[in-house]
């Protein structure tokens, strides 16, 4: 029997994903009619995910979490053999100008979104294993470091920048809270910002596309023009949004509104309203998992029950973030919204996931 | 605890992403409630598309309401791109019905644009054109009101009332000068349409065009069209390079009517040249005035009380000899012993010699300007002439001289007006002005009035008074005689100015002139009338304008309702002249005792009886001798 807590975070999680369904087909039915003559092409694709997800997520809480541990090793071999496969032209597929995905039979699988539950797995492993000598950075840190680098490059080679931001931010979370020193953070941080003043100082032409997302209006048919189109969107919204399938961006003027943007299309439909819902959900959601990490009393499950949710929320932040222009765009979908079988099936593992590891604690 | 240190670092960055959470709703509330406005806006003239409506020119009417510039409503054709599926076709369609290129037209379908006005082939289509595009029911393809300027009475007041661009933009006269009253506001039909430009069944926001302010003016019409039935008859006649005339109230500057020759079509301006349609000689025209210009020499020597008309006298010898030079009178041999008042009639040159002599260059310069030469009138048209006079360091007796007689010195005749105008109204200057009200399109109320300009008190009245009988006097029993009207009370005085033609004077043309006012006693209306190297008659004001004039008054008499008087001065008559003589009291006398009275008429009788009971004309008044009285009987 789950407890009452599990109930509710898989109740709200599936609330969530069938208002996602709603939204895609309110998003997509315009673009979807005049692409493939189907209002409802989106909609099926994702409903079927989102029933195999569903099934998945009741058969994941009933496994013993102790598998995950059990198999970390053999979990990441796989997502790294996946990985280098998809780079081969012919057995990976391009999609938005970045070769990522597999496709099998009308479905495409994105094998990064894979490697990001098989990295968190294995992550948590090692930093619960090394917990002693985690404060060593140069013992305990740089070898898991090493692992997470050969998968970020192996990403980037695809290239696919939001999910190799979203993996990293995520891994370097999970370090966070195992203990590693804050000032190894500080010290990442401060090279992080050389890093980008060196490209900076090298061509100050990057200045302006970072710069481009505060004032998108410099650039409004070039860089600017999915914030504008966005802006444009959320803006005309109001306190109350323009009522349900009553977007006008839409209708060919936010491209593929169904992704990335189908917060601006929540905001245009329902407004302000629709927002604090939205948020409120995610937040409610992240506070279960947090939850469940902190009561849980094995430190492989407080860091996998952490990651797996961290790494749902903190795509959900740049999502959104990118979309209200408040950082440049990645290209990071916002989970259980946006249109994408991967995605959508991995959130849902993560639940599923994390919903064993609650049952475990009882 | 064993998990406190991870616990609370899985606190912190709980903490960090409800604050992150925090700030997006935050920034999103600063979208939609601040940021709303400009969003807003931006995003619907993203989504929208206008289909402009043409508002209707402001139309102009005379004092009495009769429309002179209107609209008529014509149809445009307009194409909306992104909305045409097959252009092709549609070009191969719409460039048949035009009778227009097939390519040009391919371009104005396919252009990268969100509306393509088809221009010029597809502007001011014809009914039938317009029927013919509408029936193929292109999607895309629109039909739109634009209104078109039209001047019912094509070549009347062409140049008072200017003409307009294609785009209804006024290009001169009243059109331009009143271009930001006239043009109104142009209104559309918003409807909204997708990213790819196709429309979308969301309800048409129409916004309604507003029309220009019309225009009322202080031209009368019919006078106008006397005035112009003047001029042609005067080209007629005459085959002048140019005529104007002007006919204006003197009591607050409306000016009346105003016409010259050559003029225009204003619907078809284009077929002229540009010199004929920019040039509006009552203001534009700068000329040497000639003795229309000795009204301001006489009204100056009376209003500085430096004679009495009636009682001094001056002796014309037929010349004047000033600083060495000597200047002619018209007539040979002179006008011998005469009063001032017999000076004007006369209007002899060496009687104004010697009053610009005795006024002095300072006095005379200053009531030549005071009456307004040297400066634009400040009519409310463009294109208005200064004039030219001498300035006083460089003028000695000779030009003081040539000054008083009105040579040497050049007036627009709108400045002549504008002078003899107050110096005749008892000595208040106005501007001339054209436009008297400005009215609400529709209901045609007064939106705002125009107040005529005074500019001042220029003499006194009495001397106001003493000019007008001189002029009354010059018509009457001098060189005006030819605009004498009979039970009417007319002042004027002719001019007759040599044209200066490569800077010398050109002894064959002549500028005849002739300006006047009625009734004599208090003026309601002041014509002038100037022909321009009339040919084939005596090159003398008073034989070719003054009888122009007299024609205007006759029209003016009617339209302005002017009373006949028997106060006048009686004329003087020459043996060519046909007399005539006052008609005696009749009425209530019997028919023989009638009979008697009416001696040299021709008495005509109606109705039965022994009594005269009514007669005509009225006793008091001038019938020609010899001419027919009417008695009725009862």
């Amino acid at each position: 029997m789950p407890k009452k807590d599990d109930k509710w975070l898989l109740i709200i999680v599936i609330i969530t994903a069938i208002f996602g369904i709603v939204m895609i087909y309110s998003a997509s039915f315009i673009w979807a009619d005049y692409k493939f003559n189907d209002p409802f092409k989106f909609v099926k694709a994702q409903s079927a995910f989102f029933i195999m997800s569903l099934l998945l997520v009741f058969i994941l809480r009933k496994i013993n979490p102790k598998i995950y541990y059990e198999k970390a090793n053999l979990i990441l071999l796989i997502c790294f053999i996946l990985l280098v496969l998809v780079l081969i032209p012919g057995l990976g597929k391009i999609r938005n100008g970045s070769r990522s995905w597999f496709g099998i039979g009308g479905f495409g699988i994105q094998p990064s979104e894979f490697a990001k539950i098989g990295l968190i797995i294995y992550v948590s492993k090692y930093l619960a294993n090394n917990n002693r000598i985690i404060t060593d950075i140069k013992k305990g840190v740089f070898p898991i470091l090493l692992v997470i680098g050969v998968f970020f490059l192996l990403i980037m080679l695809e290239p696919d920048f939001g999910t190799a931001m979203v993996i990293v931010i995520t891994l370097v979370s999970i370090l966070f809270i195992s203990g590693v020193k804050l000032s190894f953070f500080i010290k990442i941080g401060l090279l992080g910002l050389l890093g980008i003043v060196g490209l900076i100082v090298v061509a100050p032409y990057r200045m302006l596309r970072i710069v481009s997302f505060l004032n998108p209006w410099v650039d409004p048919l070039g860089s600017g023009y999915q914030i504008i189109q966005s802006l444009y969107a959320i803006g005309p919204g109001g306190l109350l949004g323009q009522g349900f399938l009553k977007s006008r961006q839409k209708q060919f003027y936010l491209p593929e509104p169904q992704t990335d943007f189908i917060f601006s299309i929540i905001s245009e439909e329902f407004g302000f309203l629709g927002i604090l819902i939205v948020t409120a959900f995610f937040a409610f959601i992240f506070y279960k998992i947090v939850k469940i990490s902190l009561t849980s009393d094995n430190l492989f499950y407080k860091y996998l029950s952490f990651g797996l949710g961290f790494g749902i929320i903190i795509q959900a932040l740049l999502n959104i973030c990118v979309v209200i222009g408040v950082i440049p765009v990645t290209g990071v979908t916002l989970p259980f919204f946006s249109y994408g079988g991967s995605s959508l099936l991995v959130s849902m593992i993560s639940i599923g996931i994390i919903l064993s590891i609650s049952n475990k604690q009882k | 605890m064993f998990y406190n240190n991870v616990h609370t670092r899985i606190r912190y960055i709980f903490l960090v992403v409800i604050l992150v959470l925090v700030i997006a709703i935050a920034r999103v509330f600063y979208i939609q409630v601040f940021s709303y406005k400009k969003l807003n806006t931006l995003a619907e003239s993203l989504w929208s598309r206008k289909l402009p409506i043409s508002a209707d020119r402001g139309k102009i009417v005379d004092r009495r309401g009769r429309v002179l510039a209107d609209n008529i409503t014509t149809t445009s054709l307009i194409v909306i791109p992104n909305q045409i599926e097959n252009k092709e076709d549609a070009a191969k369609k719409l460039s048949e019905i035009l009778g227009s290129g097939y390519n040009d037209m391919l371009k104005h379908v396919s252009k990268k644009t969100s509306i393509e006005r088809v221009h010029p082939e597809g502007r001011r289509l014809s009914y039938e054109v317009a029927e013919k595009i509408d029936a193929l029911k292109i999607d895309g393809v629109y039909l739109v009101k634009e209104s078109k300027r039209y001047y019912p009475y094509d070549t009347v007041l062409s140049h008072v009332l200017g003409y307009v661009g294609i785009d209804n933009q006024g290009l001169s006269g009243l059109e331009l000068y009143y271009d930001d009253y006239l043009t109104g506001e142009d209104g559309s039909i918003k409807y909204f349409s997708d990213g790819k430009g196709h429309k979308l069944e969301l309800a048409e926001i129409y916004e309604a065009p507003t029309s220009g302010v019309t225009l009322q003016l202080t031209i009368d019409l019919d006078l106008q069209l006397a005035v112009e039935n003047e001029l042609d008859n005067a080209v007629a006649k005459y085959d002048p390079d140019s005529v104007i005339a002007i006919a204006m109230n003197p009591k607050n500057g409306e000016v009346l009517a105003m016409a010259s020759r050559p003029n225009f079509d204003s619907n078809n301006y284009q077929n002229y040249t540009t010199e004929v349609i920019n040039r509006n000689l009552p203001i534009w025209m700068t000329f040497e005035p000639g003795s229309t210009m000795k009204i301001s020499t006489y009204t100056a020597a009376i209003n500085e009380g430096l004679i009495n008309i009636f009682e001094d006298r001056f002796t014309d010898s037929g010349a004047i000899t000033v600083d060495g030079a000597t200047l002619h009178c018209w007539k040979h041999g002179g006008h011998g012993n005469q009063t001032y008042l017999e000076v004007i009639e006369n209007s002899c040159n060496p009687g104004f010699v010697n009053l610009g002599l005795m006024l002095q260059k300072e006095k005379l310069m200053s009531y030549i300007k005071k009456f307004g030469f040297g400066t634009k009138t400040g009519i409310d048209l463009n294109g208005e002439g200064n004039g030219i006079l001498f300035s006083l360091d460089k003028m000695g007796n000779v030009e003081l001289a040539t000054t008083a007689f009105g040579q040497g010195i050049s007036v627009t005749p709108i400045q002549q007006v504008q002078a003899v105008s107050a110096i005749i109204n008892g000595g208040t200057l106005y501007s001339p002005f054209l436009v008297k009200n400005f009215l609400e399109p529709e209901t045609n109320t007064i939106v705002k009035s125009v107040t005529s300009e005074n500019k001042g008190t220029v003499i006194k009245k009495e001397t106001s008074d003493l000019v007008r009988y001189a002029l009354e006097s010059v018509v009457a029993k001098g060189s005006g005689h030819n605009a004498y009207i009979e039970n009417y009370r007319i002042g004027g005085k002719t001019g007759t100015a040599q044209t200066v033609e490569n800077g010398i004077y050109s002894s064959s043309k002549y500028i005849l002139s002739f300006i006047g006012f009625m009734p004599a006693d208090d003026p309601e209306i002041v014509v002038y009338v100037a022909v321009q190297n009339a040919k084939g008659v005596v090159q003398y004001g008073g034989t070719v304008a003054a009888p122009i004039a007299r024609n205007i008054f006759l029209s003016a008499i009617d339209i302005l309702d002017i009373e006949p008087s028997t106060e006048g001065i009686p004329k003087e008559y020459t043996w060519l002249d046909q007399k005539y003589v006052t008609v005696p009291d009749v009425v209530g006398l019997s028919v023989n005792e009638a009979k008697k009275i009416l001696k040299g008429f021709n008495i005509e009788y109606s109705g039965e009886g022994d009594t005269v009971i009514y007669m005509s004309p009225k006793a008091g008044m001038y019938a020609k001798e010899n001419g027919t009285v009417v008695l009725m009987l009862g």
